[in-house]
C-alpha cells in the first residue's frame, strides 16, 4: 500500500527523507525521519491507533492537530501520546493503546 | 520568573502578525506555540486567498505562512515552539511547559491570546470509526504530511472548508464520491463549488449522512446517505449506499478560548462566530485589561481577518507601552480597520461584520456596568495615604508582587502599581504609620469594602454592626464587619474589613462600636 503523495501539482515533488525503522505492535515498519507517528502508521496502512476503555471501539486520526486525542498510543512505554503531533524516532516502539493504560493487554 | 513586555500565545496568522507589528515598534515580544512549527493552519492552506492586494490576495496560505515567519525571524522575535501554555494567572502570569526545559513562569505586561479554533463535528452512527475525520484533518494529512487519507472520500458539508478540501483531495489524487449537505444550496462560494463540480463530483444537497459503515479491524468501508425533508428529517426509502474509505466532516469551526476563560475574560454566545467568544473592544482588548484576543479565538472567520486582528492588537500594545505615539498608532489602526471592513463586506461577510459589532457593543455594555467609582475595578487594591518624606520602607518589602516602590532615598513616598497589586493586604500591618488601607470599590453593585488596621481592645466580631468613621473620626454610616484577620505574623495588628455604601469608599477609614462616644 502506498498512499504517500509523491507528486503534487502545487507542492511539487515530495522530498525524499531518510528512512528509519520503528516497531509497531512488535513488527518492524519503515517510517521517514521526522514525520509524525500517526502519519507513518497511516502510510503503512495502519489507521487504528487505540481501542476505547469502555466499549473497546477502534479510534483513529480525527483532528490531526493534537486537539482531540483520538490518535493516542503507547510510545516507548508511555501511554496517551498524541501520535499526530509526535515525530517518529529511530527504533521507537509504538503500541496500539487499549483503554487508558499500557497496551498489549485487554481492557480489564 | 521571566519578565516580558508582550507574550503572544499561538503562532498562527493572528499571532504572527501581532508579533510583527509589536516587534516593529521595538516591543519585547515572546511568541509561544505548542506545535513544532509556527504558522498555525496556514501550511495546509495551499490555495490562493481572496481579498485585495493589501490582503495577500492571490497568494497561497502556505506562502503567507513562510513570509510571516521570515518577517518574525528578521525582526528577531523570540519564539518558543513545542511549548504549551498551561495557564494564564492573575497579574498576567503565564505558566508554560517549555520544550526540554520544564515549567517556566512568565510575567507579561500585555498578553495576546491567539489560540485559533478547532473543528466541529456532527454525530451519526459510525462517526467514531477510524476513517471518519475532520475535513481539516484530511487536509493536514494531504498537504502537510503528504499522505492521502483515503482513495474514495465522502465530504459532509458544502461550506468553503468542505469545498476547498474536496478540491485539494482531488489534486492529491483522491476521488471525492460526493458532497453532502442538508441545505438546498451550496453554503460556500460558488466559485469553489464550480471547481469541483467541473471535475464531475456529485453534490447531494437536501441530504445528510445516515451512517458510516465499517468494522473494528478496518474502520470505514462505506457510508449511507439519505434525503431530508424541509425539517431536515430523513425521508425513509431514499437511503443510498456509497463505497468510501474516508468520511470527512466539514461542519464548521469553534473558537478555542479556554485560556481567555481562565484569564476571566467575559464571553458571549454568537453562533455566526462559531459559539462562545470572548468580548473585545475596537483594539481587540478583552474585558481583562491588557489581555487581547485575536483571530479565530474570538470568532471564526478567515486567515486574512485573523491577520488584521493580530496587527490591530500588536499596534495597540505598542501604543499602550508608549513605543508608538498616539497619532502613529491611530494612523496604522485606521488603515487596518479599513481593510478589515473590506473583508467583511458582501453577503458572506455581513453576518460576521454584524456579529463582530455585537461583540464590541457587549464589551462596552459590560465595561460600563463595571465602571468603578474611581479608576480601579478589579477587586481590592491597596490605598497608601503616606504623604510626607519619612525615612521608612517596610511596605516595599512587604509586597511580594513588587506593586509598591520606594527605592532610593528611603524618604521617597511609596508608589503603588495598581496593575500589580492583587489586594492581598499583607502591606497593611507592616506599615508603622498604619497608613495603608485596602479598598474594594466594587465589592458588589452597591457596596465597597474598606480594610484597615485596628489596634484597640474593643475589636468587634465578624458580622457585628459598627459605625464607620471618616479620617476625622466623624460618623459616616453603620457598617457590617465582614472580616477580622488576626495572624501571629501581624504582631497584634488585626486587619478589619467593613462593608460601606460605595459613596463612602474613599472616606471610611476607621470604626467605632455603635453608640460609643
Amino acid at each position: 500500500m502506498n498512499n504517500r503523495i509523491n507528486n503534487h501539482p502545487i507542492l511539487g515533488k515530495r522530498e525524499e527523507k531518510e528512512k528509519v525503522e520503528i516497531i509497531f505492535d512488535g513488527n518492524k515498519i519503515t517510517a521517514e525521519k521526522g514525520e509524525m507517528i500517526a502519519a507513518a502508521l497511516y502510510a503503512n496502512g495502519i489507521r487504528i491507533n487505540r481501542y476505547t476503555i469502555k466499549y473497546n471501539e477502534p479510534r483513529g486520526i480525527f483532528c490531526a492537530i493534537g486537539q482531540c486525542t483520538d490518535c493516542s498510543m503507547v510510545v516507548n512505554g508511555i501511554p496517551n501520546v498524541r501520535t499526530c503531533i509526535t515525530p517518529v524516532e529511530k527504533g521507537m516502539v509504538i503500541e496500539t493503546q487499549y483503554g487508558l493504560k499500557r497496551s498489549g493487554k485487554t481492557n480489564d | 520568573m521571566i519578565e516580558k513586555e508582550l507574550v503572544i500565545i499561538g503562532a498562527g496568522p493572528a499571532g504572527l502578525s501581532a508579533a510583527i507589528e509589536a516587534s516593529k515598534a521595538n516591543v519585547d515580544v515572546l511568541l509561544i506555540d505548542e506545535n513544532q512549527k509556527a504558522g498555525g493552519q496556514l501550511f495546509k492552506q495551499i490555495h490562493k486567498f481572496f481579498g485585495s492586494s493589501a490582503h495577500y490576495s492571490g497568494v497561497r496560505g502556505i506562502d503567507i505562512g513562510k513570509e510571516l515567519i521570515q518577517k518574525c525571524e528578521d525582526l528577531g522575535v523570540e519564539i518558543w515552539l513545542d511549548s504549551v501554555v498551561i495557564g494564564v494567572f492573575p497579574n498576567k502570569q503565564i505558566a508554560v511547559e517549555k520544550k526540554g526545559k520544564g515549567l517556566k513562569t512568565i510575567r507579561a505586561k500585555k498578553i495576546i491570546i491567539a489560540t485559533g479554533a478547532s473543528e466541529k463535528v456532527i454525530n451519526f452512527e459510525g462517526w467514531t470509526l477510524p476513517g471518519v475525520m475532520g475535513a481539516g484533518a484530511a487536509q493536514t494529512m494531504t498537504n502537510v504530511h503528504r499522505i492521502l487519507p483515503g482513495k474514495k472520500v465522502l465530504m459532509i458539508g458544502t461550506g468553503n472548508v468542505g469545498l476547498i478540501v474536496s478540491y485539494q483531495l482531488i489534486q492529491a489524487g483522491a476521488e471525492i464520491v460526493g458532497l453532502v449537505d442538508t441545505a438546498s444550496k451550496v453554503s460556500g462560494y460558488e466559485v469553489h463549488s464550480a471547481k469541483i463540480e467541473r471535475e464531475g463530483v456529485p453534490l447531494y444537497l437536501d441530504h445528510t449522512i445516515f451512517k458510516a459503515q465499517g468494522t473494528k479491524e478496518k474502520g470505514v468501508t462505506g457510508a449511507v446517505i439519505v434525503e431530508v425533508n424541509k425539517h431536515f428529517q430523513p425521508i425513509k426509502g431514499t437511503e443510498k449506499e456509497i463505497d468510501v474509505d474516508v468520511v470527512a466532516i466539514a461542519a464548521g469551526l469553534k473558537p478555542l478560548s479556554e485560556l481567555a476563560n481562565m484569564a476571566n475574560c467575559k464571553k458571549t454566545y454568537i453562533s455566526k462566530l462559531g459559539g462562545w467568544v470572548p468580548l473585545h473592544n475596537e483594539n481587540m482588548e478583552s474585558t481583562e485589561k491588557g489581555i487581547y484576543v485575536v483571530g479565530d479565538t474570538t470568532g471564526v472567520e478567515e486567515a486574512n481577518t485573523a491577520l488584521e486582528e493580530g496587527r490591530l492588537a500588536g499596534v495597540d500594545v505598542a501604543a499602550k507601552l508608549k513605543k508608538l505615539s498616539n497619532s502613529e498608532s491611530e494612523n496604522i489602526k485606521k488603515q487596518i480597520n479599513k481593510r478589515l471592513k473590506d473583508l467583511r463586506l458582501g453577503p458572506f461577510g455581513e453576518d460576521r461584520l454584524k456579529a463582530k459589532k455585537k461583540l464590541i457593543k457587549e464589551y462596552n455594555k459590560y465595561i460600563k456596568a463595571q465602571r468603578p467609582v474611581n479608576d480601579y475595578n478589579t477587586g481590592p487594591k491597596a490605598v497608601i495615604e503616606c504623604n510626607q518624606e519619612i525615612p521608612c520602607n517596610p511596605c516595599e518589602s512587604a509586597c511580594k508582587f513588587g506593586a509598591i516602590t520606594i527605592g532610593e532615598p528611603i524618604t521617597n513616598q511609596p508608589k503603588l502599581d495598581e496593575e500589580k497589586c492583587i489586594g492581598c493586604g499583607l502591606c497593611l500591618h507592616k506599615c508603622p504609620g498604619l497608613a495603608i488601607f485596602l479598598v474594594d470599590k466594587n465589592y458588589d453593585n452597591k457596596n465597597s469594602t474598606v480594610s484597615f488596621p485596628y489596634e484597640f481592645s474593643d475589636l468587634p466580631q465578624e458580622g457585628e454592626m459598627v459605625e464607620a468613621l471618616n479620617r476625622k473620626g466623624e460618623y459616616l454610616c453603620e457598617a457590617k464587619v465582614l472580616k477580622i484577620k488576626k495572624l501571629e505574623s501581624f504582631d497584634k495588628t488585626p486587619i478589619v474589613t467593613i462593608l460601606v455604601p460605595k459613596k463612602y469608599a474613599d472616606q471610611a477609614r476607621n470604626l467605632s462600636p455603635i453608640g460609643a462616644d
